[in-house]
């Protein structure tokens, strides 16, 4: 490895503190003033005047929902890379990913089987209501 | 690829679709006992998929996969510490409620990170294993809904091992910024090649991943979370966690260790023996202050430890190294019997209470008068963590004195008599315990896969404290083919 | 086979007692007695086996068994038997029988248990006795010791945790002192001669390093004389023995506290010659003060028991004084003494839990005038409480008077102040039976004298006692041809003077 000279990592520091620096200052000088009003906390919605808490209770299915977004979101990500390489990976690479799918096909189904995929009344087999 | 390489991945094959067909099993048939049967048969099959290689080693399957004597006798003890976990768990959560199912999904998964890691030649499949170790686990102590801290537990080793995970990663990512290399055997005796300001860094990254380790073996200093997590997780977890997880994870560090040549990095083993020292000392002592079993058990754990790292430090001074593994083999062996078995005596007794698991040493008063049998299995139980003949912990013990001495490490052995010393003091006040008046004659009821699982591991317990001669040969013969 | 068969009867016994409880409680100790019974049977062909040693042809072995156990290490299952081994598994026989008969009605609380405890007691002992290999003694060593510690901690008396737990860690930490010693021991002879090997016979009189060898003879050293109890490290022994239940007592004082001092002889001095005679200024030194201080402190007690015990830390010195000496006939003294002090510490503790078992005290001051009621006790008692404070023409008197003898040549101040041991040992021993048997008796009590069962044990040591005091020399042929090997190693420049026909 080449030693390369550290200065300019000191000066890029300094830089990106002085910069965030003159930009909080300049808009505390040069920006509007307002002293603390009646309006001032209330949250600004296109002009409409908000109604209720925010604090709303979110049915728990959403939470499922986003999971299983993340968990099958991420995989495409694989399959991607795999598909970039495809010659290049050849035949043990296409069995490789056909595993990989097969594994996910078989986590959806026993999602789907215990419920996972209901909204509302789960339909689960072999439990108890 | 070619098939002998193919065969070498057969147990993690095997293993692996076994749990997608559990999972199915799980999905259309919903029957507790058959989830644990496909459990017990998953790990048999992989257990006898690991024969036909017996005659090729060592293998390696990939540059992940490094197959040899040593991961297979560590496979075959993680096996072992995982079927009787299982059966432990059926008994526990048998009556706990009806989605009792994917627990034991969770065992076999975490199983099977215990497998690839011991049998990891490379960080890839080091961090790989590790994850897939910890993650099921986190998830396998929250997954009972009986006991007060489970959560807590749970989320406590979850953030410690995060933060340790990543230590783990950043030194290896500090070794791979000099080196350029992940495989172990490819960085065999990388400490000479580089330049003196990459042996800092290398330094720096063996320390921290050095670190990551020691905290998941509960080594003092890392060993802060211990007693909470083994209090507050399900007994047969707790067992899991003590044994499988922690053999795993030494099994690795001791093949990185060697391999790579880090041993050799003077500093770091000084640090080493420097941790063994505390970790005796520490454990033992806060052991004295416990009225919890499950807590005079984690700290019994982490004295463990510090015995067991004077086989690192032994692996490191020159013409130790095979000894050290063979001790450190054995070590390990009669500390897996002896901690499944000493768990198992907890979950039996935490079975009759459902609420929490019974661990005050208040509960175990009069046990020798109520149940004769198990007051006896547990105190051959606590004999052999003491390290008192007729038990394999002896043998055990027997063998770190055995190379402390041939390494002449005095002032380390120093630290392992008095660390015995002590620690004979609480074992001996559990036994004591024992003997007292019994404060209920309420009958305890010993389930039969728990109680089978104690037989098997008493006799076992027993048979290789007298006679270790088999399991001596074993780790000799499978020594050989290492590296 | 004999030796194996001995102590698997031991063993076998042991779980046989523990399972018979289940059908009935009087059986234990039934069953306790047919195995002693039956260890006792097969002592007799062993004594047979005595003669053969003096012929010249004939090694000092009686019998020898070698079988590979752990040959990774070189560690073998090697039992032998010489005269000192068989004297001492006579003995341990004996005393066994002797704990039984005096805890015959004494055990209410789990019968079987507590015979399991007392075969596996004997048969490590035994073990102890007849091991061979470095690994297997210390494989026994430590086995006596936990059904010995569950006898203390299960039915002693009030302060038993403490006791229990006293005695367990002084052992078991001397213990791994030794353990460290023996495996340096065994990996330098593996540097010297290239095997690896435990056994005693590869190891005997190796040319060691000197510094080396002080310090490994010293781990010995240590475990052992914890075990004898030697002065500084005494003080388990008191607590001990007091807290024990009498059975427990019996065997502590009787044949425990010999195996150090078997220890000694066996392994001590023949392994490390140079290093013994280095330490044996010191080990004499501690020996005398053992036989004073242990003296002047039983003397203060008020607690029967304690008495003994610590008349025990006195007459134990005469034998350290007697080990370390190594003259022939100091050697010859001490192992007279292991055995009439193991009688007849036996008997005197037997009586203290008869004392114990009739008036729920062992403080000497809430006694007095009990010759009164109890005229057998009180005289079996005083024939045992003269015997140990060394009249002639009893076992003791040999044994201190060979020491003293032994002594004298080697060091006259140390021998001059042992022998204050015997002034005091009349002074303490007498003052007992005066607070104990004479005096005045309390009015209205009625005691139950000493049943024939006592009695006809206590005849027999009785009579073991006398016959040992009048006619010592079979004992001394016995353990002759061992103890002139361990002189010739010890001393090679003298001849062996000892007593002989």
């Amino acid at each position: 490895m080449t030693e390369s000279p550290l200065w300019p990592l000191v000066v890029y520091f300094f830089a990106v503190i002085a910069l965030v620096l003159i930009i909080l200052g300049l808009s505390s000088l040069v920006g509007p003033r307002s002293t603390m009003q009646r309006a001032t906390i209330e949250p600004f919605e296109s002009g409409v005047v908000g109604i209720g808490s925010s604090q709303i209770p979110i049915s728990v299915e959403f939470y499922l929902i986003a999971m299983f977004f993340v968990i099958f979101d991420l995989e495409t990500v694989y399959i991607f890379a795999w598909a970039v390489a495809f010659f290049e990976l050849g035949l043990f690479g296409y069995l490789a990913i056909s595993v990989f799918i097969l594994i996910l096909v078989v986590a959806l189904i026993y999602e789907w089987k215990s419920g996972a995929l209901d909204w509302g009344v789960k339909k689960r087999v072999g439990l108890r209501e | 690829m070619s098939g002998l390489q193919l065969q070498a991945l057969l147990p993690i094959i095997t293993l692996s679709s076994l749990i997608l067909i559990q999972m199915m099993f799980i999905a259309f048939a919903r029957n507790l006992r058959l989830t644990v049967s496909i459990s017990v048969i998953a790990l048999l099959l992989t257990a006898l998929s690991f024969f036909p290689m017996v005659d090729h080693l060592p293998i390696s399957a990939t540059p992940l996969i490094q197959l040899d004597g040593f991961a297979l006798f560590y496979s075959g003890l993680v096996l072992l510490g995982a079927l009787m976990v299982t059966f432990l768990s059926y008994d526990y959560l048998r009556d706990q409620g009806e989605r009792q199912d994917e627990f034991f999904m969770l065992l076999l998964l975490s199983c099977l990170g215990a497998l690839i890691l011991v049998s990891s030649n490379h960080f890839a499949s080091f961090i790989l294993g590790l994850e897939l170790l910890g993650v099921s686990l986190y998830t396998m102590m929250s997954y009972p809904t009986r006991g007060l801290f489970t959560l807590e537990a749970a989320l406590k080793y979850l953030i410690l091992s995060g933060v340790s995970s990543a230590f783990i990663l950043f030194g290896a990512a500090l070794i791979y910024a000099i080196e350029g290399k992940l495989g172990f055997t490819e960085l065999a005796g990388m400490n000479h090649t580089s330049a003196a300001s990459g042996q800092f860094i290398l330094l720096m990254g063996s320390t921290m991943i050095f670190a990551g380790i020691m905290f998941k073996l509960s080594l003092a200093p890392f060993h802060l979370w211990t007693p909470d997590v083994y209090d507050g997780a399900p007994a047969p977890v707790t067992a899991f966690l003590a044994t499988v997880s922690k053999g795993a994870i030494f099994a690795l560090a001791l093949r990185l260790f060697t391999t790579t040549g880090l041993i050799d990095l003077d500093p770091l083993l000084r640090g080493l023996s420097f941790v063994a020292m505390v970790s005796i000392l520490a454990g033992n002592l806060l052991a004295l202050l416990q009225d919890n079993v499950k807590r005079i058990l984690a700290y019994s754990s982490i004295a463990h430890m510090g015995y067991l790292a004077v086989a690192f430090v032994v692996a490191g001074k020159a013409g130790g190294q095979i000894m050290a593994m063979e001790a450190a083999s054995y070590f390990l062996f009669a500390y897996f019997l002896t901690t499944l078995l000493a768990f198992s005596v907890v979950t039996i007794m935490s079975i009759a209470d459902h609420e929490v698991d019974t661990t005050n040493l208040g509960d175990y008063e009069g046990l020798f008068w109520r149940r004769p049998a198990l007051a006896a299995v547990f105190t051959a139980t606590l004999l052999s963590l003491a390290g008192i003949p007729l038990t394999a912990g002896f043998i055990g013990k027997f063998y770190i004195f055995s190379i402390g001495v041939a390494a002449e490490a005095w002032l380390l052995m120093a630290f392992v008599v008095i660390g015995s010393g002590i620690g004979i003091f609480y074992y001996l006040r559990i036994i004591f315990a024992m003997t007292k008046a019994p404060r209920t004659d309420v009958k305890i009821e010993i389930p039969t896969a728990s109680g089978w699982v104690a037989v098997v591991l008493t006799v076992s317990l027993v048979l290789f404290g007298v006679y270790p001669s088999p399991i001596i040969d074993l780790i000799g013969e499978l020594m050989i083919s290492f590296g | 086979m004999l030796v194996i068969a001995l102590i698997g009867v031991l063993i076998a016994g042991g779980l046989i007692a523990w399972l018979s409880e289940g059908w009935n409680r009087d059986w234990p100790k039934w069953v306790s007695l047919v195995t002693i019974f039956l260890a006792a049977i097969l002592i007799v062909p062993m004594f047979s086996l005595q003669p053969l040693v003096h012929q010249p042809d004939h090694s000092e072995w009686l019998l020898i068994y070698d079988y590979p156990w752990i040959p990774r290490f070189g560690i073998s299952f090697l039992l032998g038997l010489d005269g000192l081994s068989l004297l001492m598994v006579a003995l341990t026989v004996f005393l066994g029988l002797v704990a039984l008969i005096s805890s015959w009605d004494e055990i209410d609380k789990r019968p079987g248990f507590f015979q399991f405890n007392l075969l596996w007691t004997l048969a490590g002992v035994v073990g102890v006795f007849v091991a061979l290999d470095l690994f297997l003694f210390f494989f026994f060593w430590e086995v006596m010791l936990i059904p010995m510690y569950l006898l203390i901690a299960i039915w002693g008396h009030e302060r038993r945790a403490y006791a229990s737990m006293k005695f367990f860690l002084f052992t078991q930490i001397s213990g791994l002192l030794m353990l460290v010693s023996i495996l340096a021991l065994v990996l330098f002879a593996e540097a010297l001669t290239g095997k690896l090997s435990f056994n005693y016979f590869d190891l005997v009189d190796l040319p060691l390093d000197e510094s080396l060898s002080w310090w490994l003879m010293l781990g010995f050293f240590i475990a052992f004389v914890v075990k004898l109890p030697g002065f500084p490290f005494h003080t388990w022994l008191p607590d001990a023995h007091t807290q024990a239940p009498t059975a427990a007592s019996v065997l502590l004082a009787g044949i425990l506290l010999k195996t150090g001092a078997y220890g000694l002889i066996r392994f001590t001095l023949p392994l490390f010659p140079g290093a013994a005679n280095d330490i044996a200024h010191v080990a004499m030194l501690l020996g005398a003060i053992g036989v004073v201080y242990g003296a002047i402190q039983a003397f203060s007690q008020d607690d029967f028991k304690r008495l003994v015990a610590y008349s025990s830390v006195s007459h134990m010195g005469f034998v350290l004084i007697g080990i370390y000496a190594l003259q022939e006939i100091t050697l010859q003294g001490s192992v007279m003494q292991m055995v009439a002090h193991g009688i007849s510490t036996a008997a005197l503790f037997m009586i203290a839990g008869a004392l114990q078992h009739r008036l729920h005290t062992r403080d000497m001051n809430k006694m007095g005038g009990l010759w009164m009621d109890m005229p057998r006790m009180g005289a079996i008692a005083l024939f045992f409480i003269v015997a140990s404070l060394g009249m002639p023409g009893l076992g003791n008197f040999v044994g201190e008077f060979l020491v003293l003898m032994g002594a004298f040549q080697v060091d006259l101040h140390i021998a001059v102040f042992a022998a204050l041991g015997l002034i005091t040992a009349a002074v303490y021993s007498l003052i007992a039976m005066q607070k104990v048997f004479q005096g005045t008796p309390t009015q209205g009590r009625s005691l139950a004298d000493f049943n024939s069962r006592e009695v006809s044990t206590m005849l027999l040591m009785m009579i073991g006692l006398t016959l040992l005091g009048i006619h010592p020399q079979p004992v001394f042929d016995m353990v002759e041809p061992t103890l002139r090997g361990v002189f010739t190693l010890t001393s090679p420049a003298g001849t062996w003077l000892g007593v002989s026909p």
